[in-house]
């Protein structure tokens, strides 16, 4: 299973990055591959191009602000394999949300 | 298209967020600047006075960063609802908002901003669907929907808005800012109880609009209290794992040394990974700590000039000694709580033990 995604918090500096790395540490454990892009303070990191995106099997956007570029994903969101949360669910229940995500 | 209220929600929370995020660095720059300028000025009947020609300049990119924050909100609301059509529209109508009209000199700041960029954000994504010919399509991102959407909320805001608005702001201005005593002790209550509660999460973040907000019409006790309270969980957290050492595990005590460090820099987030752990002992303890924290700092009238937290933004604090210890006091009482609620580990792990 291949899963990509985005994370952005409000003030960018702690709940981006600690839910990317929550993603990606879940998914190593599970033998995904996975790739989070982050908007965080720093502006885009890690960027998602359009093969890695057209290529997941599912998205997920750990996000509470607008992000750049949320159009890449609308032909996974017709397919309803876009999941958007909050970053903070992912922090706490990250297990859970990579579930639905196979559920997708 | 029908309506639908939940999606509208979280289309309004996604965008007031993404609007405190952008205008972050702003308010930032702009506190920065201003609290080393006001440091070394003199206080007057009509405020801080500078001197020194340096510091009136930077004084003047304090004040410029102020200036900006207001526009840079409004144009980012409007931008997460309506993509980049929306942006410019919505910086123009926040300028409008925090620029004192006709000749009473109406202006809404932070609340009106807020407003005008929720309906600027509508207004230009509905603009964006109108069936138009290929000729005039070119033209409609710079030149018809920006035209049209500062027209009409331009007026809408200006005729309608803005009057009644801004008799909410002054009554509220002018209520906040004549608190004293057991009110002022109140409100630090409240920002430091809701500033901890879910660690760095929405709540806070409302707190900080709130805080905001008031910064942006000059008053910085409810930021001081807010940013007081910020740093405590994490510290108290700390501190706990210090003192009570046989309630923590070995990985716990390890991360409290991470919390400490993060309480210092003001990063509430530090206190999560405890707070996972136990839930019902851990949130009262830190709530009460950071109301404690708020508190003192609203009495001692701590006014912080900036929109981060912890030790490291003495440096922009009136009242640094009140800070410091409303800081600590909070810290204590946090850890102190714990030390009185959490129940000794029974594990083959004691801390004699360990190094």
């Amino acid at each position: 299973m291949k899963i990509v995604g985005v994370t952005a918090c409000t003030t960018g500096i702690a709940h981006t990055y600690m839910a990317q790395e929550a993603i990606e540490k879940e998914c190593q454990k599970r033998g995904y591959e996975v790739i989070i892009e982050t908007q965080g303070g720093m502006g885009i990191e890690n960027e998602l191009n359009e093969e890695e995106i057209a290529s997941a099997d599912a998205v997920i956007l750990a996000i509470s602000i607008g992000i750049e570029g949320d159009e890449r994903f609308d032909e996974k969101r017709e397919e309803g394999k876009v999941l958007t949360l909050d970053p903070s669910v992912v922090i706490k229940n990250v297990s859970n949300v990579i579930d639905q995500l196979e559920n997708l | 298209m029908s309506f639908n209220g939940k999606k509208v929600g979280e289309d309004l929370k996604k965008a007031f967020s993404t609007g405190v995020s952008y205008m972050m660095p702003s308010v930032i720059v702009g506190g920065i600047f201003l609290a080393i300028a006001l440091s070394s000025g003199t206080p007057t009947d009509e405020g801080m006075v500078v001197t020194n020609p340096f510091l009136q300049n930077l004084n003047t990119i304090g004040v410029a960063g102020f200036a900006m924050m207001i526009p840079i909100l409004a144009g980012y609301i409007a931008y997460s609802i309506a993509g980049k059509p929306g942006l410019i529209p919505g910086m123009i109508l926040g300028h409008i908002a925090n620029t004192p009209l006709g000749d009473e000199g109406v202006s809404t700041g932070f609340l009106g901003a807020m407003i005008v960029g929720i309906m600027a954000g509508y207004l230009a994504r509905y603009v964006k669907t109108w069936k138009v010919g290929p000729t005039i399509r070119t033209i409609m991102p710079i030149l018809i929907i920006p035209i049209i959407t500062t027209f009409i909320v331009g007026m809408v805001y200006i005729y309608i808005l803005a009057q009644p608005l801004s008799g909410f702001v002054t009554s509220l201005v002018h209520f906040l800012s004549s608190l004293q005593g057991g009110n002022a002790l109140l409100l630090g209550l409240v920002i430091g109880a809701f500033t901890a509660i879910d660690m760095g999460g929405p709540i806070n973040k409302t707190v900080t609009a709130f805080t905001l907000a008031l910064m942006a019409e000059g008053i910085f006790e409810p930021n001081g209290a807010h940013r007081i309270a910020v740093a405590i969980p994490p510290l108290g957290l700390a501190i706990s794992t210090f003192i009570s050492r046989r309630k923590y595990t070995k990985a716990e005590r390890g991360m409290g040394v991470s919390a400490g460090f993060m309480g210092l820099i003001g990063i509430t987030e530090g206190a999560i990974p405890f707070a996972v752990n136990d839930l019902k002992r851990v949130i009262p303890a830190i709530m009460i700590g950071s109301a404690v924290g708020g508190g003192i700092g609203m009495l001692q009238n701590v006014g912080t000039y900036i929109p981060h937290g912890g030790l490291i933004v003495i440096g922009a604090v009136d009242g640094k000694l009140w800070f410091f210890l409303a800081m600590l006091i909070g810290s204590l009482v946090t850890a102190l709580i714990l030390h009185f609620t959490k129940p000794d580990l029974q594990e083959a792990d004691p801390p004699s033990k360990t190094k």
